[in-house]
């Protein structure tokens, strides 16, 4: 008598929560999500050919450009892949620098996700709240390198200037203000029964899956597998750091909202260490004016807010360019657990599925 | 009191529909205003200062003006307000666009019963019992006469307002279906489905006033509510107004429960295909709904004309002289509560996250029709045991 008809939808590209150009062909049966395939590309600038036509030191412009949330974690991952492709030695000072400068970066994409995440779920004040916050943080990169997204912050060898001066003070101005930020924004989440609703057993990944798709990052510490590059292989400082890593275990929304706001704690630890032990001494090793490689391969993978970023690298004999540059992109990778969380759901959870995987499309479509 | 011929009648009463149409339109854009300014400030930040894009011409002339007066603190506060004119110009003159395979004659008329059915509303619902002022002895043709505090004060005033308020989810479904598009599609049925279900708790709510008064008509109501009621009555009057409120917030598809235009999942909803000044009768019809919500829960829940809430004026009424300006109806005090409860939109907007369409619908099966149920019961005691 009655016939059920499947309604196709397109969720994006443009579409106010699919940050960005992410296209999502839903399937739905009524308002429930049947099938779900997440279409990238819309961004692609062919970041990583474009790396491969130029030198060594012009490659860390386009990685700002990736996550363009995150620049500065992109920043540090390209550079110390170079630097381990040419076997140089960064100072003490400028290790503790970037450690510093990428735990700022990590607050600022974890307010970024906060923001737009509680945004998506319709809580709109903790939006202006985070980038409240996150100005701040702009601000301290504006007065270090001059611009405040796309940073190119470090070179390769280590920075192209130390900390200007009144950075410190600034530093310990937010880091003294932020914890009570952090507590507005859980007074406003993290009890609040609407959002509890819309986040408890919602988009479940478990540890299994995430394994088996190569997710990385908050989605795979919050199924309670704590891995972590900053602890499993320690770069930059932050072997030298006293910091935890903040795991839970139910593996939904709401875990992973917990998780990453246990990690902007930690990352105001480290900076508060490495504030606290800034060594003296220069922030620039000694390198060559052009780089010329060796026949070499490196991967080297950090932590970045998002998850690992991996740079694959491959030297040319005598040539001042990478013969071949890939990135594993940690949105890309945990994007491809988005069907898994969102089927069977209703459509307003594949809003907080793409919220809770923070994807930046930049990076996803390179 | 002179009795007044036919003529006189007719210009009194049109009289009184401009005064109530008059403050729906001075209400609605001083709301929306105040959502941007109290949005604002929640959120630590402005709000609307000026008009976007304006340092030549009428709109650089109207920020001029306005910075410069604004320099005084409190009006600082109100240096948005020529933006509200020049949104509601661009409205008028925008392009009208109706997508290719709408529905053309329903696509037309959806706005235009959200609207009405929104403004038709206030003809039952009276701001001051009896008479709000007496044209003075040198007035001419009408002096002497009084003109009432609402437009038509009947005898099933509630009947009319449930009834007619609830023509007004045609509007939306219609708009949904008539677009031939798929978010305002999902937008239409899901408030289908929302608003016929918070119809059942809020007029169950409301049946509670009913019942305790024993009457249908606005103002009857009103008054009893206010000052005829005993302590007992204080406790169905609370749990009433927080399930009226709750009702109210998912029939005006505010948040928490803004299922049928929920931005971030549906676009605009069921409004996404409309522009121009058809888009701006579903934004007006919203802000006139709001106001409707509150005005009823105004002058059921929260002592209408007087100034206490929830009966409580009937309790210290016997403390104050019976000629006291306290003890008696202001229609200044209903328009308070009135802008009270706009502004509690805005602010819960500014609080919390939005329900999921399922929850938004088992809060209103599960939990609000059987409190409203024992709701319903209490005032039932209450009626007996008083």
């Amino acid at each position: 008598m009655f016939k059920n008809e499947e309604m196709e939808i397109n969720l994006g590209p443009q579409h106010p929560s699919t940050h960005g150009v992410l296209r999502v062909k839903l399937r739905l049966d009524g308002e429930t999500i049947t099938h779900c395939k997440p279409v990238i590309g819309y961004l692609h600038r062919g970041v990583e050919k474009i790396c491969e036509n130029q030198s060594f030191f012009q490659g860390q412009v386009w990685t700002d450009r990736m996550d363009y949330c995150s620049a500065v974690a992109n920043n540090l991952g390209w550079a110390e892949a170079n630097e381990k492709l040419f076997g140089i030695t960064v100072p003490r000072r400028a290790q503790y620098i970037r450690t510093l400068l990428n735990e700022f970066n990590r607050l600022a994409s974890h307010l970024i996700w906060l923001a737009t995440h509680a945004l998506d779920i319709g809580a709109m004040t903790v939006f202006l709240y985070a980038f409240r916050e996150r100005e701040d943080i702009l601000d301290m990169n504006e007065a270090f390198c001059g611009s405040r997204l796309t940073t190119t912050a470090f070179r390769i060898g280590g920075l192209r200037e130390d900390l200007p001066p009144g950075f410190e003070k600034m530093a310990r101005k937010f880091l003294a203000k932020f914890p009570t930020c952090l507590e507005e924004y859980e007074n406003l989440l993290s009890e609040n029964r609407i959002w509890k609703k819309r986040t408890v057993g919602v988009a479940l990944l478990s540890a299994d899956d995430a394994i088996a798709l190569g997710v990385t990052g908050p989605v795979l510490r919050a199924a309670g597998v704590p891995y972590d590059i900053r602890k499993a292989f320690p770069y930059a400082a932050y072997s030298e750091m006293d910091f935890e890593v903040p795991t839970q275990t139910a593996a939904d929304t709401y875990a992973r909202y917990l998780v990453r706001m246990a990690e902007m704690r930690q990352s105001a630890r480290i900076i508060q260490q490495c504030l606290d032990g800034l060594p003296e001494g220069p922030v620039m090793a000694k390198i060559p004016k052009i780089l010329k490689a060796e026949v070499n391969e490196v991967y080297h993978a950090t932590e970045a807010p998002k998850g690992e970023i991996g740079y694959y690298l491959v030297g040319e004999k005598g040539s001042a360019n990478p013969y071949r540059f890939h990135v594993r992109a940690p949105g890309f990778i945990n994007l491809q657990s988005l069907p898994k969380m969102a089927e069977g759901g209703l459509i307003a959870d594949i809003v907080a599925a793409i919220g809770t995987l923070d994807i930046v499309l930049g990076e996803i479509d390179r | 009191m002179p009795t007044p011929t036919l003529l006189q009648s007719i210009a009194i009463t049109l009289i009184q529909c401009v005064l109530v149409v008059l403050f729906v339109f001075v209400v609605v854009p001083l709301t929306v205003f105040a959502e941007r300014k109290v949005l604002g400030y929640l959120q630590q930040r402005l709000g609307s200062t000026r008009v976007a894009s304006g340092h030549i011409g009428v709109t650089g002339w109207m920020n001029r003006g306005m910075w410069k007066w604004g320099r005084i603190p409190v009006l600082s506060y109100w240096r948005g307000i020529p933006g509200l004119v020049a949104d509601v110009l661009k409205l008028i003159l925008k392009e009208d666009i109706i997508p290719a395979k709408a529905d053309k004659f329903v696509f037309f008329i959806a706005p235009a019963i959200s609207m009405v059915s929104a403004v038709v509303v206030f003809a039952a619902i009276s701001f001051v019992p009896g008479t709000f002022f007496v044209f003075p002895s040198w007035f001419p043709g009408l002096a002497g006469l009084p003109v009432a505090g609402g437009i038509a004060d009947i005898n099933v005033g509630l009947l009319w307002i449930l009834g007619v308020a609830s023509v007004g989810v045609y509007g939306i479904v219609l708009a949904g279906w008539a677009s031939n598009s798929k978010y305002p599609l999902l937008g239409g049925l899901r408030s289908a489905a929302q608003m016929v279900s918070y119809e059942v708790p809020l007029a169950i709510s409301l049946l509670a006033p009913v019942v305790l008064t024993g009457s249908l008509n606005f103002s009857e109501m009103a008054q009893r509510m206010a000052t005829g009621l005993s302590a007992w009555g204080l406790v169905p009057q609370v749990l009433g107004f927080l399930i009226y409120l709750t009702c109210g917030f998912a029939e005006t598809n505010r948040l928490p429960f803004d299922m049928p235009e929920a931005e971030n999942e549906l676009v605009a909803g069921f409004h996404t295909e409309y522009s121009g000044m058809k888009f701006g009768f579903f934004y007006l019809a919203e802000y006139i709904n709001m106001t409707v919500v509150s005005a009823l829960a105004a002058g059921f829940f929260l002592g209408g004309s007087w100034l206490l809430p929830f009966g409580l004026q009937g309790l210290v009424n016997h403390l104050l002289p019976a000629d006291a300006w306290l003890a008696g109806p202001h229609a200044i005090f209903f328009v308070a509560k009135i802008v009270f409860l706009l502004f509690t939109y805005i602010w819960v907007r500014g609080t919390i996250p939005r329900y999921r369409y399922d929850q938004v619908m088992s809060v209103a099966w599960k939990y609000l029709i059987p409190l409203a149920l024992v709701n319903l019961l209490i005032a039932a005691f209450v009626r007996c045991a008083v």
